[in-house]
């Protein structure tokens, strides 16, 4: 397949346009050389129709084509082609006039060649001029088409294919059947010149020039009919083109549309401000809808809201307070200086209408509120609240120079606007919070996972004890804490410890507590003095109703002995494997950070006992013996001992796993603890 | 759920404590005792016969007007605790620092004392 390049067909139409104007006018003048010396050129006027008829279709595809390429919606553009079309071809037929003025009767002027070559060129222009503001006429009819409009000009298209080659019927002669076709034409005309859906989308200032191109068109029209008027009672032109009932009624489908739009356009003027103001309505309301994106701020959308309300409303000042706190700064004023908006807004305040309105009603019921003034400058007020989450955040004051100056359609509008605008900075506020909010996530899991290690992933212990450890938060994170160390090869230390509270705060305390915990044990302190170093150090850096509860235990393997101090902390549970019994060791032990000076020695105590093996110590936290279940039961002392006492014979880890399974069938299965809870395990072989 | 009933005697102030106090209700109780010691109590009694459960975090309200009281002379303690929160005083140490009494009449003669 051949496919001629798109770009090519203007020029290519171009081209074949004028190649058969040429050929019209060579064939023409050979006819008429040949009637005035009454020889037979042997070219029959048949010849003459054709390449008229092909200069038409020729000159459609060429305007056809460039006019396609004009972008919807530009009309003015449009009608100023046609015009300046329109004055090109009026300024050759007029330049043409007056050259043969200027020559009066003299040779030249009545040289017929010369007059058959002029009649060409005016052929020429007029047709191009017609055909190519037929063509625009069809842009202009188009828009915003029907079926019905779509049909209705293929059927005038088609119409006007046949009355080019009516030509061949008529043989140039005015006669009724010439008659009968053209007004067939022009009620066709009238028909389309009904389509002018473009006239109420030009602003005023655009409505005044379409009305001056318009009528160049008109009076080019005019102009270029009467010049093919007079030739063709021109006895001197032997050939006619113009006598054309293909040219005449586009002649009257061009005036007839020309008239048609510079009448409603001219009787559109004084309402095109009422359109105009109308699509700005509907422009603004749709900014005021868009303009919800994260980027865009409050006061951008309130920007809009008040823009859009002084043009709804004509008013002449307005301004926009928030009584919101975090944006008390956000007040806009216009047209108005801070003076007058100070004196307007004590006038409001001492109306009693006014005063009533902002307490009275709910308010997502309050409506905008209009109020006269009294004020040297501006007479009326209106008064519209800013709802937000059925709560006022503000409102917005129109002030207008007339009385009574604000009407029911401008009072719904303007609610219209402003809920949208609501809308808009609700949604504006959630999704920020949303934004806000999936942070905070994100930064909890990083905690989370900085926290989970700070405990130790291993926990150090020698062949002769076994030893495992679990931890649980409440929340994403937590405060308990718990650990083991080797001091030499025959002593260990295991630590627990739980601060005060659960969350964010208590996960911080409980890094603390690990630091202080990890340069205190390298001292190779007793139990007691360790604990006291420790309640000096956490005095320091605790919040002042927060505490640590902690338990430290150092185990010797060559002397199997425990020393153990307690510092407020939940009992531990030892199990002794020789008497198959298990109790908790409680004795005095004041937790850290509570007395926060060195009267704490006072309430330390130190406990040492031997362990043989089989024997178990069970550490855990208080979120174990407080865990609640339905019923409000606490998990309790009782239940951890003789879960131990009925397992001893198991290894630590299966001895961890029967406390938690029981924890969590006690609290029930969707039950929540609602506190860290965390246990350790050992058992000396 | 934590209620708080205020009683003012000609020599104290009794504070009653009705429920659970936990990290979510703690700031009540911080707010009440507070304003007992702005108000000029000298002696103040927590009862707290219908307390049924105590959390660490209320128990650091107790820690932490200690210092404050001990300086300004003001006198605080707690009578008819059940014995499951007493145990939660006592496994703290707190018993030690704060007098803990079984009835209100102990409480008021045992204050005296001090």
């Amino acid at each position: 397949m051949v496919k001629l390049p798109s770009i090519h067909i203007g020029k290519l139409s171009l081209l074949l346009a004028i190649l058969v104007w040429l050929s019209l006018l060579f064939v023409d003048l050979v006819r008429i050389f040949g009637m005035i010396n009454e020889l037979d050129s042997g070219i029959s006027e048949e010849i003459t129709w054709i390449l008229e008829i092909l200069f038409f279709f020729t000159l459609y595809a060429f305007y056809n084509y460039s006019i396609g390429k004009i972008s919807q919606g530009d009309f003015l553009n449009l009608i100023w082609r046609g015009a300046s079309t329109g004055l090109f071809a009026s300024g050759v037929g007029l330049v043409i006039e007056l050259f043969y003025l200027s020559l009066g009767e003299s040779k030249i002027g009545t040289e017929p060649f010369l007059q058959n070559f002029f009649y060409h060129v005016n052929f020429a222009w007029t047709s191009i001029f017609l055909i190519s503001t037929a063509l625009l006429w069809k842009h202009l009819i188009l828009y915003q088409k029907s079926k019905q409009v779509v049909k209705q000009w293929q059927a005038f298209e088609f119409a006007m294919l046949v009355a080019a080659f009516f030509v061949f019927f008529n043989k140039n002669n005015f006669d009724y059947s010439f008659l009968f076709g053209l007004v067939i034409l022009l009620i066709l005309s009238i028909v389309l010149s009904g389509n002018l859906k473009w006239i109420p989308y030009l602003t005023f200032k655009e409505k005044w020039k379409s009305l001056l191109f318009l009528s160049i068109i008109l009076l080019s029209a005019g102009f270029l009919f009467r010049r093919l008027i007079s030739y063709g009672t021109d006895d001197r032109l032997q050939i006619n083109l113009t006598d054309n009932l293909f040219l005449m009624a586009l002649f009257g489908f061009i005036f007839i549309y020309a008239l048609f739009s510079f009448l409603v356009t001219l009787f559109n003027l004084p309402t095109s401000s009422v359109f105009e103001q109308k699509l700005t309505e509907a422009i603004n309301f749709q900014r005021l809808s868009q303009s919800i994106q994260p980027e865009e701020n409050e006061e951008q959308v309130l920007d809009i809201l008040m823009d859009s309300c002084m043009s709804a409303s004509y008013s002449d000042g307005a301004w926009l307070e928030l009584n919101e706190e975090e944006h008390s700064h956000q007040e806009q004023v216009r047209f108005m200086d801070l003076e007058t908006k100070k004196e307007i807004a004590e006038w409001i305040k001492t109306q009693k209408a006014a005063e009533i309105w902002a307490i009275g009603e709910k308010p997502e019921q309050l409506n905008p509120l209009s109020i006269r003034l009294d004020h040297p400058k501006f007479e009326s007020a209106l008064l519209v609240p800013l709802v937000i989450n059925k709560a006022v955040i503000g409102r917005m004051v129109l002030c207008k120079e007339v009385k009574d100056g604000f009407n029911k359609e401008m009072v719904n509008i303007i609610s219209t606007f402003t809920r949208q605008a609501c809308i808009a900075v609700e949604n504006h506020r959630l999704l920020n919070q949303a934004i806000q909010n999936e942070r905070y996530q994100e930064e909890l899991k990083i905690a989370q996972r900085v926290q989970k290690a700070l405990l130790p992933t291993r926990l150090d212990h020698p062949k002769s004890f076994a030893i495992c450890a679990y931890s649980n938060a409440a929340d994403e994170v937590g405060g308990d804490y718990y650990d083991t160390f080797k001091l030499d090869e025959s002593r260990y230390v295991l630590i627990i410890g739980d601060v005060s509270g659960k969350g964010t705060s208590a996960a911080f305390h409980m890094s603390q507590m690990k630091g202080i915990f990890h340069s205190l044990i390298q001292l190779g302190l007793s139990p007691a003095e360790f604990m006291i170093k420790a309640n000096s150090a956490l005095s320091k850096c605790l919040e002042r109703n927060h505490f640590i509860t902690a338990s430290i235990f150092i185990i010797d393997l060559e002397k199997k002995e425990i020393c153990h101090s307690r510092a407020g902390h939940v009992p531990t549970l030892v199990y002794a494997a020789k008497e198959q019994k298990s109790e908790f060791l409680m004795f005095d032990g004041l937790g850290l950070g509570i007395l926060r000076n060195n009267l704490y020695e006072n309430h330390v105590q130190e406990k040492t006992f031997r362990y043989e093996p089989g024997d178990i110590l069970v550490l855990i936290t208080d979120g174990i013996v407080e865990a609640k279940n339905q019923k409000g039961l606490q998990f309790g002392f009782e239940r951890v001992k003789s879960l131990v006492e009925i397992n001893h014979t198991k290894t630590p880890k299966e001895i961890e796993q029967v406390l938690i399974d029981s924890l969590h069938s006690f609290v029930g299965g969707d039950g929540m603890i609602d506190d860290d809870y965390s246990l350790m395990v050992v058992k000396f072989e | 759920m934590l209620r708080l009933e205020k009683s003012k005697e000609t020599q104290f102030d009794i504070l009653s404590l009705h429920g659970e106090v936990d990290a979510s209700n703690s700031v009540i109780l911080d707010k009440a005792i507070q304003e007992l010691s702005d108000g000029g109590a000298k002696l103040i009694l927590i009862d707290g016969s219908q307390l049924e459960y105590i959390s660490s975090a209320g128990l650091g309200v107790f820690m932490s007007y200690l210092e404050d009281f001990s300086e300004k002379g003001i006198q605080l303690s707690i009578f008819g605790l059940s014995q499951k929160v007493y145990e939660v005083f006592k496994i703290l140490g707190l018993d030690q620092l704060i007098p803990l009494f079984s009835t209100k009449q102990e409480a008021i003669a045992g204050t005296h004392e001090v």
